[in-house]
């Protein structure tokens, strides 16, 4: 049933549609865009982002569930329409292993550092010294972890599942697991909103720089 | 509570909630199985999609890849590996060293079958061997290998095994393979289909 | 304790909803052409595999985690997670320079702690961060956000993962932010 018939299907690259010299050109402008995105929504400065963990700023969630659920919908509504083919999108493979412990590692860095590659890149373009020293220890911390390596290769690809999907381990379609992400961020939304105005009533008000 | 917010959350609810009551896409178009052998003895004109297919991911040492369309063609989109050499440069000295195997098999492509049938002939009558072509061309590529139909849950287990196979075939041209290990059970199941008799194909 | 309100400075930041938004359509457009999500670790993986190669090419290609991203035609800088990220620093400025937010280069902390302790806070976070996203495939942009997007098991692994790891954490730091 093609409803609306947008003659070129998606994913454009993987099904050779874009001539080679512009898959720069395009993730340069969709850099742009994402740059834009974060440090407009105050992703650039880490008391913002931190601010998830301690209940006085809770951005960090607001912005990742909504733009969770707005790509999973959209892209389950455009597979429908046959606009993109849900076959061939890169889906995250599986490795139970080294994602379990790598996650938790960037908890720690997460709290300690208070950014992530993509918002310290933000943070750097508006000046922020510690974004800086952030990416730098980014670049270190590959590094290290790249000499590792042969040590630790056999964990490093433990518990592949393989690229797995969340309807798939949990046994149900993927429009179940849009819908239940949409009613748990919602229910987030709410509890979180509650819970920052409390909190920013004890706390001190931080000045910007 | 902003009366807009619940305006919107109640948008995003109405919308997750649409989709689960999306009804299923039925496929209409049945798959009609051709049985090739691919019998070296007696050779046949014609390899699957699947065959070409089978033979990129194992790194077969024994084929090539020969695309018969014009240059720009080719240089918009082609087979992993392949060299190009167009119809009209079929007599030329290049196409000489190309063509001009005795033990590597050269698999002709074009669009459809067209050109490519076109060309073995002229080739055949050049004298060279082990010429052949790929049925359907790269439409019949993109419609078997890069993005396969799922045939019925009522069609025979050969099927469904090569649905499976050229699911993870999809995968590996489209550039998973970069993340996939290719060594593992999960994706490409090719170490099923070393039976060796029958392979189905056909657009 | 300082109540007093520090209202001479306010930045101007979007609605937070809004910007989600934006995002969830900027990753759906990111699916629609390229088929992969967005990332931004990539890039600074692509510029320690460009170091090592100039610096000790023989042992970039011995040890089997580089190699698999050198390639004889070009350098590993030539791949879209590096521009993406160029672009990303361009993104941030453009906006930066819009809302009034870019200014002379300044260390932000908490008035409870010092520059120079952020700073080492900043480094460490960076280096565990570093060996966190390589090995969990991916950081918050590139394994949490795109690969929950795209329904990947993994992806909702490391999303909630890192953030819960990070509340277990939160705690024995707060002296850092709040």
């Amino acid at each position: 049933m093609d409803l609306i018939n947008l003659n070129i299907m998606g994913p454009l690259i993987p099904l050779g549609h874009i001539a080679t010299g512009w898959d720069f050109v395009i993730a340069l402008l969709i850099g742009i865009a994402f740059g834009f995105i974060l440090e407009a929504s105050g992703f650039s400065s880490s008391r913002n982002i931190t601010g998830v963990f301690y209940g006085y700023n809770f951005v960090v969630l607001r912005v990742f569930m909504t733009a969770v659920v707005v790509a999973m919908i959209g892209l389950l509504y455009f597979n429908y329409m046959g606009w993109i083919d849900l076959n061939l999108v890169f889906v995250l493979p599986t490795y139970l292993n080294s994602m379990i412990a790598g996650s938790l590692i960037m908890g720690l860095g997460f709290v300690l550092g208070g950014f992530c590659p993509g918002t310290s890149y933000t943070a750097i373009a508006i000046g922020k010294i510690d974004a800086i020293v952030f990416t730098a220890g980014l670049f270190l911390g590959i590094f290290i972890f790249s000499e590792a390596f042969p040590l630790i290769e056999g964990f490093y690809n433990g518990g592949n599942l393989g690229s797995i999907t969340m309807g798939e381990m949990f046994g149900v379609s993927n429009q179940i697991v849009a819908f239940s992400f949409v009613i748990i961020a919602l229910i987030a939304f709410y509890v979180t909103w509650l819970i920052e105005k409390k909190v920013r009533r004890k706390i001190t008000p931080y000045k910007f720089e | 509570m902003n009366k807009n917010y619940i305006f919107l959350a109640a948008l995003l609810i109405i919308l997750a909630g649409g989709l689960l009551f999306l009804p299923e896409k039925n496929n209409q178009v049945q798959e009609n199985p051709e049985n090739l052998m691919w019998d070296i003895a007696q050779p046949t004109r014609y390899v699957t999609t699947d065959q070409v297919a089978k033979m990129i991911i194992e790194k077969d040492p024994l084929f090539q890849l020969v695309d018969v369309r014009q240059n720009y063609d080719y240089e918009y989109f082609s087979l992993p590996g392949a060299y190009n050499v167009p119809i009209d440069s079929l007599l030329t000295e290049i196409s000489d060293i190309i063509l001009d195997t005795d033990d590597i098999n050269t698999i002709l492509y074009s669009d459809d079958d067209i050109k490519a049938d076109q060309a073995w002939v002229i080739a055949k009558r050049m004298g060279y061997n082990n010429i052949y072509v790929m049925k359907g061309g790269l439409n019949c590529w993109i419609r078997t290998i890069i993005q396969p139909e799922a045939p019925p849950e009522t069609a025979p287990i050969t099927d469904l095994e090569l649905y499976e196979f050229r699911k993870g075939a999809s995968l590996f041209f489209t550039g998973a393979a970069i993340s996939v290990d290719t060594d593992n059970k999960q994706g490409l199941k090719i170490t099923r289909k070393k039976k060796e008799t029958v392979a189905e194909g056909g657009c | 304790m300082d109540t007093v309100k520090n209202d001479n400075y306010i930045p101007k930041y979007i609605n937070p909803y809004f910007g989600g938004v934006l995002l969830g359509i900027l990753l759906l457009v990111t699916f629609y052409i390229t088929g992969r999500g967005l990332g931004a670790s990539g890039a600074v993986k692509s510029a320690v595999v460009t170091t090592v190669e100039k610096v000790a090419p023989k042992h970039a290609g011995d040890n089997a985690y580089y190699d698999k991203f050198i390639s004889s035609d070009h350098s590993p800088m030539y791949n879209w997670l590096v521009f993406e990220s160029i672009g990303m620093v361009l993104g941030g400025l453009i906006s930066g320079v819009l809302f009034g937010r870019v200014k002379k280069l300044r260390i932000e902390h908490s008035p409870k702690i010092t520059g120079r302790t952020r700073l080492i806070a900043a480094g460490i976070g960076g280096i565990l961060f570093g060996i966190g996203s390589q090995l969990s495939r991916g950081c918050s942009s590139g394994a949490a956000l795109s690969g929950t997007g795209a329904f990947s098991f993994g992806g909702l692994l490391v999303m909630v993962l890192m953030f819960g790891g990070g509340y277990l954490f939160a705690y024995f730091f707060r002296k850092l932010w709040i």
